[in-house]
């Protein structure tokens, strides 16, 4: 069986691609955009595509064209397998079936290419809440800075003088240490 | 506050999704709404039938051929509301232009002028052109279809019709790719400004105050949710008269320039606001019966649907003027009387 892979996303085509390998007998090919000449000679049996390419309507007319009949599997599959098409797009992925190919291997195609959208989403995730955390280290250190110049203190006592108003604020260290620097700018005339 | 997402493709004619968010006009209905700007057409059918999307920016013909159930998935779809009429242009390449007969200017002229080109071409065996249109089922498929038969040529046999996302067209454009392009505004304006080719026909002189995009919404939401579908058409009409004033145009501009919005320059935004598109004035928001039913002769006659589709129970059943009509007068934006159809170019007249 032939998989084809369409996603503006290489690094997210890499990774789909790589767990349909565990998919087997299988072959998999994938590429950025949709292009039929480069693509001549491959004939996928079913095309996985992320919901965020704009491809996805040459797809949808090649169909109506008539010619080859690449269908979306939202067209048949909750018939079979109730609710797939629907995770799927919740997902962010759609797929077409170019011929009869049996249910079974649609799911778990399907699955495979939806568990590697969601790990995708949770790496980017876990990577934009790490930048955020290093973000806030520099403001807590900032922080720490104006409150050892106007107050006199070390950096051990402005450390614990930011972390005990955040606990009686009950909000994060980083957000207290924001907002003192806002207000700090503020009496300074910065944003007057 | 109710949730509510709604879909939306980088155009210009999504401005009033835009604006009513912008502006706070949803808000001041009690709906808590977050814009998802989608990729593709085919994303926003499939997301507003499961349900991903609430409502959504949708060509006019879309909803027609997914309630069918033709060529698309079937689910009931509603047109409660047309977002603005006219704005789509057929450009040509630079290479085309310089081919054909100079002076050609009207409907007529330009399909003439092109059909003998086409001709001369297919008696010295050369290839077809080749057209770009957004997708299948769109206003861009038809009136490009209409407009070269209306001069003798078969849009089946002696053109190619290719379908590339709007964003694309112009560089496809510019590589020599396509010979054509019928798309949405702002396209044909960034592709003429570029210097990579010439509008020759304006939907809005194909058929004046003709169709484009509507709002769409499944059958199933509209009829779960009366209150928040008129609290959200109640927001866009507000909207929409707020679009049509020429003192926003600026504003009006700028705002869907921004990447997050349709992502052009914007004075290549601006010239469709102010000369093409229409998002109130004249009842441009009330999805017209005349409309449907011309979209299905369309797909009709291009043998995109069989003769057994009721066409006058499907126009019926998707477009609901009368939901659009509810909230004009409920926001006191509602006229006394909607203007006469106007006929196409070829002077065909529309009736519903």
């Amino acid at each position: 069986m032939r998989v084809l892979v369409i996603d503006p996303d290489p690094a997210r085509a890499a990774l789909v691609a790589e767990g349909l390998q565990g998919v087997d007998p299988l072959e998999v090919r994938q590429a950025a955009v949709f292009d039929a000449e480069a693509l001549a000679g491959f004939a996928p049996d079913i095309i996985v595509i992320a919901c965020d390419s704009a491809d996805r309507d040459i797809l949808e007319s090649l169909r109506e064209a008539g010619e080859t009949n690449p269908r979306p599997v939202v067209m048949f599959a909750d018939r079979s397998e109730p609710g797939l098409a629907e995770q799927a797009i919740r997902a962010g992925v759609a797929a077409y079936i170019v011929d009869g190919l049996a249910p079974g291997r649609v799911r778990s195609i399907l699955e495979v290419a939806m568990t590697r959208f969601s790990l995708m989403q949770q790496l980017r995730g876990d990577l934009a809440k790490a930048k955020a955390n290093l973000e806030s280290r520099k403001v807590v250190d900032r922080a720490k800075g104006l409150l050892m110049k106007e107050r006199g203190l070390d950096e051990d006592g402005a450390y614990k003088l930011l972390r005990k108003l955040a606990m009686d604020k009950g909000r994060p260290i980083g957000a207290v240490a924001a907002d003192l620097l806002a207000f700090a700018g503020v009496l300074k005339g910065d944003a007057s | 506050m109710t949730a509510l997402t709604l879909g939306f493709i980088p155009l210009t004619d999504c401005a009033p999704l835009i604006v009513a968010q912008d502006r706070g006009l949803f808000a001041a209905e009690g709906l808590d709404v977050v814009l998802s700007r989608e990729a593709s057409w085919a994303t926003i059918r499939d997301k507003v039938m499961v349900g991903a999307l609430d409502a959504a920016h949708m060509l006019a013909p879309m909803a027609l051929a997914a309630t069918a159930g033709v060529g698309e998935p079937a689910a009931a779809m509603l047109a409660p509301l047309a977002l603005a009429v006219n704005g789509a242009g057929v450009t040509l390449s630079n290479r085309l232009i310089h081919a054909l007969p100079t002076g050609a200017e009207t409907p007529q002229e330009t399909a003439a002028a092109l059909a003998g080109f086409i001709a001369q071409r297919r008696a010295g065996g050369e290839p077809p052109l080749t057209f770009a249109v957004v997708f299948p089922f769109s206003m861009h498929m038809y009136a490009l279809r209409y407009w070269l038969a209306s001069a003798g040529v078969d849009p089946d046999r002696d053109v190619r019709l290719v379908v590339v996302p709007p964003p694309r067209m112009v560089e496809q454009l510019r590589a020599g790719q396509v010979d054509g392009i019928c798309v949405g505004a702002p396209w044909n304006t960034v592709a003429s400004r570029g210097g990579l080719g010439r509008v020759v026909l304006r939907t809005s002189k194909f058929w004046p105050a003709g169709p484009d995009k509507v709002l769409g919404v499944t059958a199933d939401f509209a009829r779960r949710e009366p209150r928040q579908l008129q609290a959200l058409l109640r927001a866009l009409v507000r909207a929409q008269a707020w679009c049509d004033a020429p003192e926003n145009l600026r504003e009006l501009s700028d705002l869907l320039a921004r990447p997050e919005h349709v992502g052009a320059e914007a004075d290549a935004i601006a010239p469709a606001i102010s000369d093409e598109l229409v998002f109130h004035r004249d009842g441009a928001s009330v999805p017209r019966l005349e409309h449907a039913r011309w979209f299905l002769e369309q797909m009709r006659r291009w043998n995109q649907i069989g003769p057994d589709v009721d066409q006058g129970g499907l126009a019926a059943a998707v477009y609901r003027p009368d939901l659009a009509l509810e909230a004009l007068q409920a926001t006191g934006l509602g006229t006394a009387a909607l203007p006469a159809m106007s006929p196409l170019f070829d002077g065909a007249a529309q009736t519903a």
